[in-house]
């Protein structure tokens, strides 16, 4: 499936975001002592 | 704001190309702002949320000041109190500020980079229609048991941990607070970066322009952050993590550092845009172009970098190493170079300009002086020994409401005085938005200046009670902030009477304005706007 530039822009965009997000949980969900 | 309602049958010659059915899902009435997908219709309906956000959030702060009036309780209780300093800021941080310059983004960035609409039009209409939702789950949470959550804005744990369900519905606001912010800089990124007419090269974009591309990656990258730190706060009320709990072995100082991450990035968030609001206004009111464009661009990047590395200023006192102190106020005292350049640029734009003093350029220069002012207080609080002092006083809260009001609520104002002609093709009352600048101005000043000396001689901030020595600084403060409150109606009649009976606007009232919508459009500016693109080669 063809991404139009804007779909292609803002999928990147979304994924930094989500990434961050869940990034953030799983990085203090494995350091919990 | 909302004269383009009148507009939709009007062609202009400015070559749209097709009729509006499409863009309210042909509804009329109510149903066409719901379902609106287009971009001036979304950002006078994030223009007007915010107006009655900050109206909300503003009636919680006479609250607050009519308690401190004087020593002792009066009016409400601590618990009460303490419900009110949180939604207050959270309101108004989230519920006002922001949106109002998201607000602004929505009218003016597609016509200032000549495309059509904003790149996921649909998207955007989500994005707006979320917040409405989010600020009546803050509401909510006072009716609930144990009222709205008591622990202050940044939502620190311990006490998260502790509230009752009020903090559930405050949580899940900020999430979708949080969902809004980030769909609608996802919108904004990937507008400027690919809609742009052909010609309008990103060091040709209007600085305002800059200012919301650099707040939308700085969204983009804090807002999941804030996310995901509710969202551990969450799972420790109700999940068994231990995440900020310290009974479970967690730890409350790693929330503050998640937090500020976060937290001081969106000072940037705020601010930026208001930059930009500025950069326009000033070179149109000078008549002449912005000084030092480039350098414009590259201090506003400077200070989102910046921002990224500078968070723990705010916790100096949690028992950080000296090291860590020492790199953050360094860090912290780093960003005064490149806010430096842009207040030098300010002037030197007004430098042998041909200066007129209408009302958006008089808010324009009340930012400029205030928020200096402002982010003098910023460096004096970024030093280590001095912050110990000063920390939780109330010279703190002096020194960020000279940020955020005085540079943040400033220049949307400045910004809706300069653009409403443009969006309702009517003048406001010149004069009565001139006595709005200087009512603002001087109760602004009487509500906030004193405060530093209130914080100076020791007054800790978020209580409702303190000792008879604070008494006549409060009870300034407060007659202030009341008259500042009342001054603000005046700003509602000034619009409603622009938007109902003002004057015809010319096609330019600003001769000194020179982006896209002032030299490219009409006035009122049409419902459909640059489609097909102008060629700017």
């Amino acid at each position: 499936m063809a991404l139009s530039r804007n779909a292609k822009t803002g999928l990147i965009l979304a994924t930094i975001a989500a990434a961050w997000f869940f990034g953030l949980i799983i990085k203090y969900w494995i350091i919990q002592p | 704001m909302s004269a383009v309602v009148d507009n939709h049958s009007h062609d202009h010659g400015h070559g749209h190309g097709h009729d509006d059915h499409g863009h309210g899902g042909g509804y009329g009435g109510l149903m066409r702002w719901v379902t609106t997908t287009n971009h001036k219709d979304i950002g006078t309906m994030y223009l007007w949320f915010s107006f009655i956000m900050f109206m909300v959030g503003g009636v919680m702060a006479m609250v607050i000041r009519a308690e401190l009036f004087s020593p002792g309780l009066q009016i409400v209780n601590p618990d009460f109190f303490n419900q009110m300093t949180t939604m207050h800021g959270l309101i108004m941080v989230f519920g006002a500020i922001m949106p109002a310059f998201v607000g602004f983004a929505n009218w003016l960035i597609p016509m200032q980079i000549g495309a059509p609409d904003m790149a996921f039009a649909r998207m955007n209409n989500w994005s707006f229609w979320i917040l409405p939702f989010a600020g009546a789950l803050l509401i909510i949470s006072f009716f609930t048991p144990g009222g709205a959550p008591g622990v202050g804005w940044t939502l620190y744990a311990p006490l998260t941990v502790q509230m009752g369900i009020g903090m559930d519905l405050t949580i899940f606001a900020v999430h979708l607070l949080g969902m809004s912010s980030i769909m609608g800089s996802i919108n904004i990124v990937t507008t400027i970066l690919n809609m742009r007419a052909p010609g309008m090269t990103l060091m040709r974009m209007p600085l305002f322009v800059w200012t919301w591309l650099i707040t939308a990656y700085l969204l983009i990258a804090v807002m999941p952050v804030l996310a995901g730190a509710v969202t551990m706060t969450l799972t420790d009320r109700h999940f068994g993590t231990s995440f900020f709990n310290a009974a479970g072995g967690g730890d409350p100082v790693l929330y503050q550092h998640i937090f500020w991450f976060f937290g001081h990035p969106e000072v940037y968030i705020i601010a930026l845009p208001a930059f930009g609001v500025v950069s326009q206004v000033i070179p149109a009111f000078s008549r002449k172009p912005l000084f030092g464009y480039a350098s414009m661009v590259y201090a506003t990047s400077a200070i989102a970098i910046l921002s990224f590395i500078v968070w723990a200023h705010h916790m100096y006192t949690v028992g950080m190493p000296v090291t860590g102190q020492l790199f953050f106020m360094y860090a912290t005292t780093l960003i005064a170079v490149p806010t430096g350049v842009k207040v030098f640029n300010w002037v030197a734009t007004m430098w042998k300009g041909s200066l007129t003093f209408e009302t958006p350029m008089l808010f324009a220069l009340g930012f400029l002086f205030l928020f200096t002012l402002g982010g003098f207080t910023g460096l004096v609080l970024s030093l280590v020994p001095i912050d110990i002092q000063l920390h939780d006083t109330y010279y703190v809260v002096a020194h960020f409401h000279y940020v955020m009001v005085a540079g943040a609520l400033f220049a949307a104002f400045a910004g809706v005085y300069f653009w409403l002609p443009k969006w309702t093709g009517k003048m406001y009352d010149e004069k009565l938005g001139q006595i709005h600048f200087w009512l603002t101005m001087i109760f602004f000043n009487i509500t906030f200046f004193v405060q530093h000396f209130s914080g100076l001689a020791g007054m800790p901030r978020r209580i409702p009670d303190y000792p008879l020595m604070f008494e006549t600084w409060n009870k300034i403060s407060s007659i202030g902030a009341f008259g500042f409150g009342l001054s603000q109606l005046l700003f509602l009649y000034v619009v409603l009477k622009c938007i109902r009976s003002g004057e015809k606007a010319p096609e330019k009232p600003w001769e000194g304005a020179d982006s896209l919508e002032w030299t490219h459009l009409p006035t009122p500016v049409p419902y459909h706007t640059f489609d097909p693109q102008p060629d700017l080669r």
